[in-house]
Protein backbone atom coordinates (compact mmCIF):
# COMPACT_ATOMS: atom_id res chain seq x y z
CA UNK A 1 0.00 0.00 0.00
CA UNK A 2 2.47 2.29 0.73
CA UNK A 3 5.43 1.36 -1.78
CA UNK A 4 3.61 3.42 -4.91
CA UNK A 5 3.26 6.47 -2.59
CA UNK A 6 6.79 5.85 -1.72
CA UNK A 7 7.48 5.43 -5.09
CA UNK A 8 5.81 8.36 -6.38
CA UNK A 9 7.30 10.22 -3.84
CA UNK A 10 11.03 9.47 -4.28
CA UNK A 11 10.45 10.42 -7.94
CA UNK A 12 8.79 13.53 -7.25
CA UNK A 13 10.72 15.79 -4.84
CA UNK A 14 8.48 18.82 -5.19
CA UNK A 15 5.42 16.67 -4.84
CA UNK A 16 7.35 15.25 -1.48
CA UNK A 17 7.86 18.83 -0.74
CA UNK A 18 4.20 19.56 -0.51
CA UNK A 19 3.17 16.31 1.14
CA UNK A 20 5.35 17.74 3.52
CA UNK A 21 4.64 20.86 4.04
CA UNK A 22 0.72 20.54 3.75
CA UNK A 23 1.24 17.71 6.74
CA UNK A 24 3.08 20.04 9.15
CA UNK A 25 0.35 22.43 8.33
CA UNK A 26 -2.37 19.95 9.17
CA UNK A 27 -0.61 19.42 12.20
CA UNK A 28 -0.25 22.99 13.37
CA UNK A 29 -4.26 23.53 12.67
CA UNK A 30 -4.86 20.70 14.85
CA UNK A 31 -3.04 21.51 17.76
CA UNK A 32 -5.20 22.52 20.79
CA UNK A 33 -5.65 26.58 20.96
CA UNK A 34 -3.18 26.79 23.83
CA UNK A 35 -0.27 24.89 22.06
CA UNK A 36 -1.26 27.31 19.21
CA UNK A 37 -0.87 30.62 20.75
CA UNK A 38 2.26 29.60 22.46
CA UNK A 39 3.46 28.84 19.10
CA UNK A 40 2.32 31.99 17.30
CA UNK A 41 3.93 33.58 20.13
CA UNK A 42 6.80 32.30 19.52
CA UNK A 43 7.13 32.91 16.13
CA UNK A 44 5.79 36.44 16.32
CA UNK A 45 8.00 38.06 18.79
CA UNK A 46 11.19 37.56 16.79
CA UNK A 47 9.77 37.78 13.19
CA UNK A 48 6.20 40.05 12.95
CA UNK A 49 7.16 42.21 16.00
CA UNK A 50 9.86 44.24 14.01
CA UNK A 51 7.41 44.24 10.88
CA UNK A 52 4.74 45.39 13.12
CA UNK A 53 6.93 47.73 14.72
CA UNK A 54 8.53 49.25 11.30
CA UNK A 55 4.41 49.15 10.46
CA UNK A 56 2.93 51.34 13.23
CA UNK A 57 6.26 53.64 12.65
CA UNK A 58 5.10 54.11 8.75
CA UNK A 59 2.05 54.39 10.26
CA UNK A 60 3.22 57.06 13.03
CA UNK A 61 4.95 58.99 10.06
CA UNK A 62 1.89 59.27 8.24
CA UNK A 63 -0.10 60.41 11.02
CA UNK A 64 2.60 63.09 11.82
CA UNK A 65 2.52 64.11 8.35
CA UNK A 66 -1.39 64.81 8.08
CA UNK A 67 -1.18 66.48 11.62
CA UNK A 68 2.19 68.31 10.13
CA UNK A 69 -0.65 69.54 7.25
CA UNK A 70 -3.42 70.50 9.78
CA UNK A 71 -1.15 72.15 11.72
CA UNK A 72 0.06 74.46 8.77
CA UNK A 73 -3.47 75.26 7.80
CA UNK A 74 -4.27 75.97 11.32
CA UNK A 75 -1.22 78.65 11.46
CA UNK A 76 -2.15 80.09 8.34
CA UNK A 77 -5.75 80.57 8.82
CA UNK A 78 -4.26 82.11 12.36
CA UNK A 79 -2.44 84.14 10.31
CA UNK A 80 -5.11 85.64 8.49
CA UNK A 81 -7.03 86.17 11.65
CA UNK A 82 -4.44 88.12 13.41
CA UNK A 83 -4.20 89.73 9.90
CA UNK A 84 -7.63 90.97 9.56
CA UNK A 85 -7.58 91.75 13.40
CA UNK A 86 -4.78 93.99 13.15
CA UNK A 87 -7.12 95.23 10.60
CA UNK A 88 -9.71 95.98 12.77
CA UNK A 89 -7.50 97.52 15.52
CA UNK A 90 -6.43 99.92 12.87
CA UNK A 91 -10.15 100.71 11.71
CA UNK A 92 -11.17 101.21 15.34
CA UNK A 93 -8.63 103.45 16.17
CA UNK A 94 -9.09 105.44 12.90
CA UNK A 95 -13.12 105.63 13.32
CA UNK A 96 -12.49 106.73 16.73
CA UNK A 97 -10.16 109.53 15.70
CA UNK A 98 -12.47 110.85 13.12
CA UNK A 99 -15.59 110.27 15.78
CA UNK A 100 -13.77 112.79 17.52
CA UNK A 101 -13.07 115.28 14.95
CA UNK A 102 -16.18 114.95 13.57
CA UNK A 103 -18.03 115.82 17.83
CA UNK A 104 -15.22 118.24 18.04
CA UNK A 105 -14.85 120.00 14.59
CA UNK A 106 -18.75 120.04 15.04
CA UNK A 107 -18.94 121.66 18.44
CA UNK A 108 -15.90 124.09 18.29
CA UNK A 109 -16.81 125.40 14.69
CA UNK A 110 -20.78 124.84 14.59
CA UNK A 111 -19.91 123.21 10.89
CA UNK A 112 -22.47 120.62 9.99
CA UNK A 113 -20.35 117.84 8.89
CA UNK A 114 -21.24 114.46 6.26
CA UNK A 115 -19.25 111.68 6.90
CA UNK A 116 -18.39 109.94 3.62
CA UNK A 117 -15.83 106.94 2.29
CA UNK A 118 -13.73 107.27 -0.63
CA UNK A 119 -14.84 105.15 -3.80
CA UNK A 120 -12.10 105.65 -6.33
CA UNK A 121 -9.42 107.72 -7.02
CA UNK A 122 -9.49 108.98 -10.83
CA UNK A 123 -5.67 109.61 -12.19
CA UNK A 124 -2.61 108.46 -12.71
CA UNK A 125 0.52 109.93 -10.91
CA UNK A 126 -1.02 112.75 -9.83
CA UNK A 127 -4.57 112.77 -8.19
CA UNK A 128 -6.52 114.36 -9.88
CA UNK A 129 -10.10 113.60 -8.41
CA UNK A 130 -10.98 111.90 -5.50
CA UNK A 131 -14.59 110.04 -5.62
CA UNK A 132 -17.02 109.49 -2.57
CA UNK A 133 -20.66 107.93 -1.41
CA UNK A 134 -22.31 110.54 -1.02
CA UNK A 135 -23.91 112.93 -3.54
CA UNK A 136 -27.28 115.33 -4.00
CA UNK A 137 -29.47 113.40 -1.93
CA UNK A 138 -27.17 113.93 1.60
CA UNK A 139 -27.30 117.51 0.46
CA UNK A 140 -23.64 117.47 -1.26
CA UNK A 141 -23.23 120.65 -3.65
CA UNK A 142 -19.96 121.95 -5.80
CA UNK A 143 -17.84 124.03 -4.30
CA UNK A 144 -18.42 122.59 -0.17
CA UNK A 145 -14.83 121.74 1.30
CA UNK A 146 -13.77 118.80 2.29
CA UNK A 147 -11.60 117.91 5.36
CA UNK A 148 -10.26 115.63 7.29
CA UNK A 149 -8.54 115.59 11.18
CA UNK A 150 -5.24 115.89 9.69
CA UNK A 151 -6.75 119.04 7.38
CA UNK A 152 -8.19 120.47 4.49
CA UNK A 153 -8.40 117.97 1.72
CA UNK A 154 -10.11 119.97 -1.29
CA UNK A 155 -13.70 120.80 -2.45
CA UNK A 156 -16.57 119.44 -4.11
CA UNK A 157 -16.39 119.98 -7.96
CA UNK A 158 -19.30 118.05 -8.83
CA UNK A 159 -22.13 115.90 -7.65
CA UNK A 160 -24.85 113.46 -8.50
CA UNK A 161 -27.46 111.41 -6.52
CA UNK A 162 -24.84 109.63 -4.51
CA UNK A 163 -21.39 110.48 -5.47
CA UNK A 164 -19.50 113.41 -5.77
CA UNK A 165 -16.19 113.94 -7.05
CA UNK A 166 -13.59 116.26 -4.51
CA UNK A 167 -10.99 118.57 -6.39
CA UNK A 168 -8.17 117.65 -4.70
CA UNK A 169 -5.26 120.05 -3.44
CA UNK A 170 -3.31 118.45 -5.94
CA UNK A 171 -5.57 119.19 -8.90
CA UNK A 172 -3.86 121.96 -11.11
CA UNK A 173 -6.81 123.85 -10.76
CA UNK A 174 -6.62 123.72 -6.89
CA UNK A 175 -5.83 127.18 -4.91
CA UNK A 176 -6.76 128.09 -1.32
CA UNK A 177 -6.70 131.60 0.16
CA UNK A 178 -4.87 131.11 3.18
CA UNK A 179 -2.78 132.83 6.18
CA UNK A 180 0.13 131.94 7.90
CA UNK A 181 -1.30 131.13 11.74
CA UNK A 182 1.16 132.99 13.56
CA UNK A 183 2.09 136.12 11.71
CA UNK A 184 -1.38 136.45 9.99
CA UNK A 185 0.56 136.72 6.38
CA UNK A 186 -2.20 136.17 3.44
CA UNK A 187 -1.54 134.12 0.42
CA UNK A 188 -2.86 131.39 -1.97
CA UNK A 189 -2.03 127.87 -2.20
CA UNK A 190 -1.05 126.27 -5.09
CA UNK A 191 0.16 123.36 -6.79
CA UNK A 192 3.30 123.50 -8.78
CA UNK A 193 4.39 121.01 -11.52
CA UNK A 194 7.25 120.44 -13.34
CA UNK A 195 7.94 119.95 -17.26
CA UNK A 196 6.43 116.29 -17.45
CA UNK A 197 3.41 116.82 -15.46
CA UNK A 198 4.93 116.17 -12.49
CA UNK A 199 3.75 117.44 -8.83
CA UNK A 200 6.70 119.17 -7.26
CA UNK A 201 5.40 120.90 -4.45
CA UNK A 202 2.91 123.25 -3.16
CA UNK A 203 3.82 126.59 -3.51
CA UNK A 204 2.10 130.10 -1.46
CA UNK A 205 2.37 133.11 -4.14
CA UNK A 206 1.56 136.30 -3.58
CA UNK A 207 3.65 137.03 -0.80
CA UNK A 208 5.55 139.98 -0.34
CA UNK A 209 9.30 140.34 0.20
CA UNK A 210 10.26 140.45 4.19
CA UNK A 211 7.26 138.94 5.25
CA UNK A 212 7.33 137.82 8.47
CA UNK A 213 7.19 133.56 7.63
CA UNK A 214 9.57 131.14 9.11
CA UNK A 215 10.21 127.29 8.27
CA UNK A 216 7.52 125.66 10.41
CA UNK A 217 4.79 127.83 10.66
CA UNK A 218 1.59 126.29 10.08
CA UNK A 219 -0.58 127.60 7.53
CA UNK A 220 -4.62 127.77 7.79
CA UNK A 221 -6.82 129.25 5.37
CA UNK A 222 -7.85 132.69 5.49
CA UNK A 223 -11.52 132.53 5.02
CA UNK A 224 -11.11 135.06 1.84
CA UNK A 225 -12.65 134.26 -1.93
CA UNK A 226 -15.71 132.49 0.14
CA UNK A 227 -15.03 128.70 -0.53
CA UNK A 228 -13.15 127.60 2.39
CA UNK A 229 -13.87 128.81 5.89
CA UNK A 230 -11.21 130.34 7.78
CA UNK A 231 -9.04 128.37 10.37
CA UNK A 232 -8.89 125.21 8.14
CA UNK A 233 -5.10 123.04 8.32
CA UNK A 234 -3.43 123.31 4.87
CA UNK A 235 0.48 122.44 6.31
CA UNK A 236 3.20 123.74 6.97
CA UNK A 237 6.00 125.98 5.48
CA UNK A 238 8.64 123.81 4.39
CA UNK A 239 11.01 127.02 3.06
CA UNK A 240 11.67 130.23 2.12
CA UNK A 241 13.26 131.49 -0.83
CA UNK A 242 13.76 135.76 -0.68
CA UNK A 243 13.65 138.08 -3.63
CA UNK A 244 13.41 141.60 -4.84
CA UNK A 245 9.71 141.87 -4.64
CA UNK A 246 8.40 138.60 -3.77
CA UNK A 247 8.83 135.52 -1.19
CA UNK A 248 8.51 132.29 -2.12
CA UNK A 249 7.57 130.43 0.32
CA UNK A 250 7.23 126.19 0.06
CA UNK A 251 4.55 124.52 1.68
CA UNK A 252 4.00 120.72 3.08
CA UNK A 253 0.27 119.66 2.90
CA UNK A 254 -1.14 118.29 6.39
CA UNK A 255 -2.83 115.73 4.51
CA UNK A 256 -1.66 112.79 2.46
CA UNK A 257 -4.36 112.27 0.08
CA UNK A 258 -2.99 109.06 -1.31
CA UNK A 259 -3.98 107.10 2.16
CA UNK A 260 -7.08 108.99 2.69
CA UNK A 261 -10.07 106.42 3.16
CA UNK A 262 -12.88 108.30 4.90
CA UNK A 263 -13.44 112.20 4.65
CA UNK A 264 -15.97 114.93 6.06
CA UNK A 265 -17.89 117.08 3.67
CA UNK A 266 -18.64 120.50 5.49
CA UNK A 267 -22.22 121.04 4.42
CA UNK A 268 -22.31 125.00 6.28
CA UNK A 269 -23.04 126.45 9.42
CA UNK A 270 -25.38 124.92 12.03
CA UNK A 271 -28.41 126.78 13.02
CA UNK A 272 -27.22 128.32 16.59
CA UNK A 273 -28.76 125.55 19.30
CA UNK A 274 -27.94 124.73 23.22
CA UNK A 275 -29.40 121.18 22.80
CA UNK A 276 -26.78 120.87 20.14
CA UNK A 277 -24.08 121.93 22.27
CA UNK A 278 -25.09 120.03 25.15
CA UNK A 279 -24.88 116.84 22.74
CA UNK A 280 -21.45 118.06 21.56
CA UNK A 281 -19.98 118.81 24.87
CA UNK A 282 -21.59 114.91 26.69
CA UNK A 283 -20.10 113.23 23.27
CA UNK A 284 -16.87 114.78 24.01
CA UNK A 285 -16.58 114.15 27.15
CA UNK A 286 -17.32 110.43 26.72
CA UNK A 287 -14.70 110.63 24.03
CA UNK A 288 -12.46 111.85 26.46
CA UNK A 289 -12.88 108.92 28.77
CA UNK A 290 -12.70 106.04 26.10
CA UNK A 291 -9.38 107.36 24.94
CA UNK A 292 -7.60 104.81 26.30
CA UNK A 293 -6.46 101.94 23.32
CA UNK A 294 -8.08 99.02 25.01
CA UNK A 295 -11.50 100.44 24.74
CA UNK A 296 -13.28 98.85 22.04
CA UNK A 297 -16.26 100.31 21.47
CA UNK A 298 -16.77 101.02 17.73
CA UNK A 299 -18.33 104.07 15.99
CA UNK A 300 -18.83 103.23 12.41
CA UNK A 301 -19.36 106.89 10.11
CA UNK A 302 -22.69 106.48 7.98
CA UNK A 303 -22.27 108.27 4.75
CA UNK A 304 -26.06 108.95 5.08
CA UNK A 305 -26.35 110.14 8.68
CA UNK A 306 -25.67 114.03 8.89
CA UNK A 307 -22.83 114.23 11.99
CA UNK A 308 -23.93 116.76 14.11
CA UNK A 309 -27.19 117.91 12.83
CA UNK A 310 -29.67 118.76 15.38
CA UNK B 1 16.81 33.78 -8.65
CA UNK B 2 19.61 32.67 -6.03
CA UNK B 3 18.20 31.44 -2.71
CA UNK B 4 19.55 34.38 -0.72
CA UNK B 5 17.88 36.37 -2.78
CA UNK B 6 14.96 34.64 -2.83
CA UNK B 7 15.19 34.86 1.19
CA UNK B 8 15.14 38.93 0.59
CA UNK B 9 12.38 38.93 -1.33
CA UNK B 10 10.07 36.99 1.12
CA UNK B 11 11.79 39.71 3.66
CA UNK B 12 10.52 42.16 1.87
CA UNK B 13 6.77 40.71 0.53
CA UNK B 14 6.02 40.22 4.46
CA UNK B 15 7.45 43.88 5.17
CA UNK B 16 5.31 45.30 2.64
CA UNK B 17 2.22 43.02 3.37
CA UNK B 18 2.36 44.19 6.75
CA UNK B 19 3.48 47.67 6.75
CA UNK B 20 2.22 48.66 3.14
CA UNK B 21 -0.71 46.65 2.06
CA UNK B 22 -3.31 48.65 4.49
CA UNK B 23 -2.72 51.65 3.53
CA UNK B 24 -2.86 51.04 -0.12
CA UNK B 25 -6.42 49.33 0.46
CA UNK B 26 -8.99 49.80 -2.96
CA UNK B 27 -12.50 49.24 -1.90
CA UNK B 28 -11.26 46.82 1.12
CA UNK B 29 -9.04 44.77 -1.27
CA UNK B 30 -4.79 44.70 -0.79
CA UNK B 31 -2.34 43.38 -3.16
CA UNK B 32 -0.69 39.80 -2.36
CA UNK B 33 2.63 40.59 -2.01
CA UNK B 34 3.45 37.15 -0.88
CA UNK B 35 1.83 35.40 -4.07
CA UNK B 36 4.57 38.66 -5.89
CA UNK B 37 7.03 37.21 -3.88
CA UNK B 38 6.46 33.34 -5.05
CA UNK B 39 5.89 33.94 -8.45
CA UNK B 40 8.82 36.70 -9.04
CA UNK B 41 11.27 35.36 -6.06
CA UNK B 42 10.64 31.84 -7.47
CA UNK B 43 11.58 32.10 -10.77
CA UNK B 44 14.11 30.14 -11.89
CA UNK B 45 14.26 28.40 -7.96
CA UNK B 46 12.47 25.47 -9.29
CA UNK B 47 9.11 24.61 -7.26
CA UNK B 48 10.24 23.28 -4.17
CA UNK B 49 11.79 26.51 -2.99
CA UNK B 50 9.15 28.36 -3.79
CA UNK B 51 6.96 25.67 -1.76
CA UNK B 52 9.19 25.75 1.45
CA UNK B 53 9.09 29.95 1.16
CA UNK B 54 5.12 29.59 1.24
CA UNK B 55 5.15 27.43 4.17
CA UNK B 56 7.58 29.50 5.79
CA UNK B 57 5.24 33.02 4.76
CA UNK B 58 2.62 31.32 5.67
CA UNK B 59 3.49 30.43 9.37
CA UNK B 60 4.41 33.96 10.08
CA UNK B 61 1.59 35.12 9.07
CA UNK B 62 -0.92 32.85 10.98
CA UNK B 63 1.30 33.55 14.09
CA UNK B 64 -1.25 37.02 13.96
CA UNK B 65 -3.97 34.25 13.53
CA UNK B 66 -3.80 31.24 16.48
CA UNK B 67 -6.93 29.99 16.25
CA UNK B 68 -6.03 29.19 12.52
CA UNK B 69 -2.56 28.61 12.88
CA UNK B 70 -1.15 26.52 9.98
CA UNK B 71 -3.93 27.65 7.59
CA UNK B 72 -1.95 30.13 5.35
CA UNK B 73 1.13 28.26 5.19
CA UNK B 74 -1.01 25.93 3.98
CA UNK B 75 -2.94 28.05 1.73
CA UNK B 76 0.60 29.24 0.87
CA UNK B 77 2.60 26.10 -0.22
CA UNK B 78 0.27 24.90 -2.22
CA UNK B 79 -0.51 28.03 -3.97
CA UNK B 80 3.30 28.00 -4.46
CA UNK B 81 3.51 24.27 -5.74
CA UNK B 82 0.98 25.01 -8.37
CA UNK B 83 2.13 28.70 -9.23
CA UNK B 84 6.01 27.35 -9.77
CA UNK B 85 4.75 24.07 -11.36
CA UNK B 86 2.98 25.79 -13.70
CA UNK B 87 5.85 28.50 -14.15
CA UNK B 88 8.18 25.46 -14.93
CA UNK B 89 6.02 23.99 -17.97
CA UNK B 90 5.02 27.78 -19.10
CA UNK B 91 7.36 30.45 -21.03
CA UNK B 92 7.68 31.83 -17.18
CA UNK B 93 9.12 35.48 -19.07
CA UNK B 94 5.73 36.09 -20.55
CA UNK B 95 4.00 38.81 -19.34
CA UNK B 96 0.54 36.96 -19.87
CA UNK B 97 1.54 33.82 -18.42
CA UNK B 98 3.37 35.78 -15.02
CA UNK B 99 -0.18 37.69 -14.84
CA UNK B 100 -2.41 34.54 -15.15
CA UNK B 101 0.24 32.95 -12.91
CA UNK B 102 -0.72 35.79 -9.76
CA UNK B 103 -4.21 35.87 -10.88
CA UNK B 104 -4.61 32.46 -10.73
CA UNK B 105 -2.44 31.71 -7.71
CA UNK B 106 -3.85 34.98 -5.39
CA UNK B 107 -7.47 33.24 -6.23
CA UNK B 108 -6.46 29.87 -5.33
CA UNK B 109 -4.83 30.98 -1.89
CA UNK B 110 -8.26 33.20 -1.35
CA UNK B 111 -10.39 29.95 -2.14
CA UNK B 112 -8.21 27.98 0.38
CA UNK B 113 -8.00 30.13 3.08
CA UNK B 114 -11.43 31.23 2.76
CA UNK B 115 -12.95 27.84 2.51
CA UNK B 116 -11.62 26.89 5.43
CA UNK B 117 -12.07 30.10 7.73
CA UNK B 118 -15.66 30.27 6.50
CA UNK B 119 -16.63 26.48 6.04
CA UNK B 120 -20.23 26.55 8.44
CA UNK B 121 -21.20 29.62 6.02
CA UNK B 122 -20.56 29.34 2.37
CA UNK B 123 -22.62 31.82 1.81
CA UNK B 124 -20.45 34.49 3.18
CA UNK B 125 -16.97 32.49 1.85
CA UNK B 126 -18.83 33.55 -1.77
CA UNK B 127 -19.83 37.18 -0.72
CA UNK B 128 -16.43 37.62 0.52
CA UNK B 129 -14.65 36.06 -2.58
CA UNK B 130 -16.91 38.35 -5.13
CA UNK B 131 -16.19 41.73 -3.04
CA UNK B 132 -12.71 41.27 -2.11
CA UNK B 133 -10.69 38.11 -3.93
CA UNK B 134 -11.60 39.13 -7.47
CA UNK B 135 -11.16 42.53 -6.79
CA UNK B 136 -8.02 41.90 -4.69
CA UNK B 137 -6.60 39.38 -7.93
CA UNK B 138 -6.77 42.34 -9.86
CA UNK B 139 -5.20 44.78 -7.89
CA UNK B 140 -2.21 41.98 -7.12
CA UNK B 141 -1.54 41.40 -11.36
CA UNK B 142 -1.91 45.70 -11.73
CA UNK B 143 0.84 45.71 -8.73
CA UNK B 144 2.92 42.73 -10.96
CA UNK B 145 2.69 44.58 -13.70
CA UNK B 146 4.60 47.40 -11.93
CA UNK B 147 7.09 45.02 -11.27
CA UNK B 148 7.37 43.55 -14.14
CA UNK B 149 7.56 46.81 -15.85
CA UNK B 150 10.30 47.86 -13.45
CA UNK B 151 12.14 44.94 -14.23
CA UNK B 152 12.02 45.57 -17.74
CA UNK B 153 13.59 49.32 -17.06
CA UNK B 154 16.27 48.26 -14.71
CA UNK B 155 17.37 45.01 -17.43
CA UNK B 156 16.08 42.33 -14.18
CA UNK B 157 16.42 39.32 -16.29
CA UNK B 158 15.44 37.13 -13.31
CA UNK B 159 11.97 38.39 -14.64
CA UNK B 160 12.18 39.72 -18.29
CA UNK B 161 13.68 36.55 -19.80
CA UNK B 162 16.86 35.92 -19.36
CA UNK B 163 16.42 32.48 -17.99
CA UNK B 164 14.28 31.23 -20.42
CA UNK B 165 14.07 27.61 -20.66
Amino acid sequence: MLSPLTRLLRGNRDLATLVICVLLSAIALSLPTGVKVVVSTIVSTPVLRPLKRLATAADGLTRLREENERLRRLAMELVEERAALVSQGHENERLRELTHFMVGFAAEERFDLLPATVIGMPGGRIIEGIEINAGAASGVQAGMPVVVPDGLVGKISSSVRARSLIEPLTSASSAVAVTIERSRVRGVVRPRYGGASELLDWQMDYVPARSDIRVHDRVITSGLGGVYPAGLVVGDVSSVDEGPLTMTVHVDIAVDLSTIEQVFVLKGLAAPSPERDAMMQTLLSELATEAAPSATTEVAPSATTEGGAP
Amino acid sequence: MRIRAFVVVCIGALILDTALAPEIEILGARPDFLILAIVYGGLGAGVRIPIIAGFLMGLTVDSELPEYFGLNALALSITAFVSASLLDRLVKSNILVQCSVIFGGTLLRDVIFYAAYYRDSLDIFGHVFVRYSLIGAGYTVAVGLLIHVMARLANWRAITGALRR
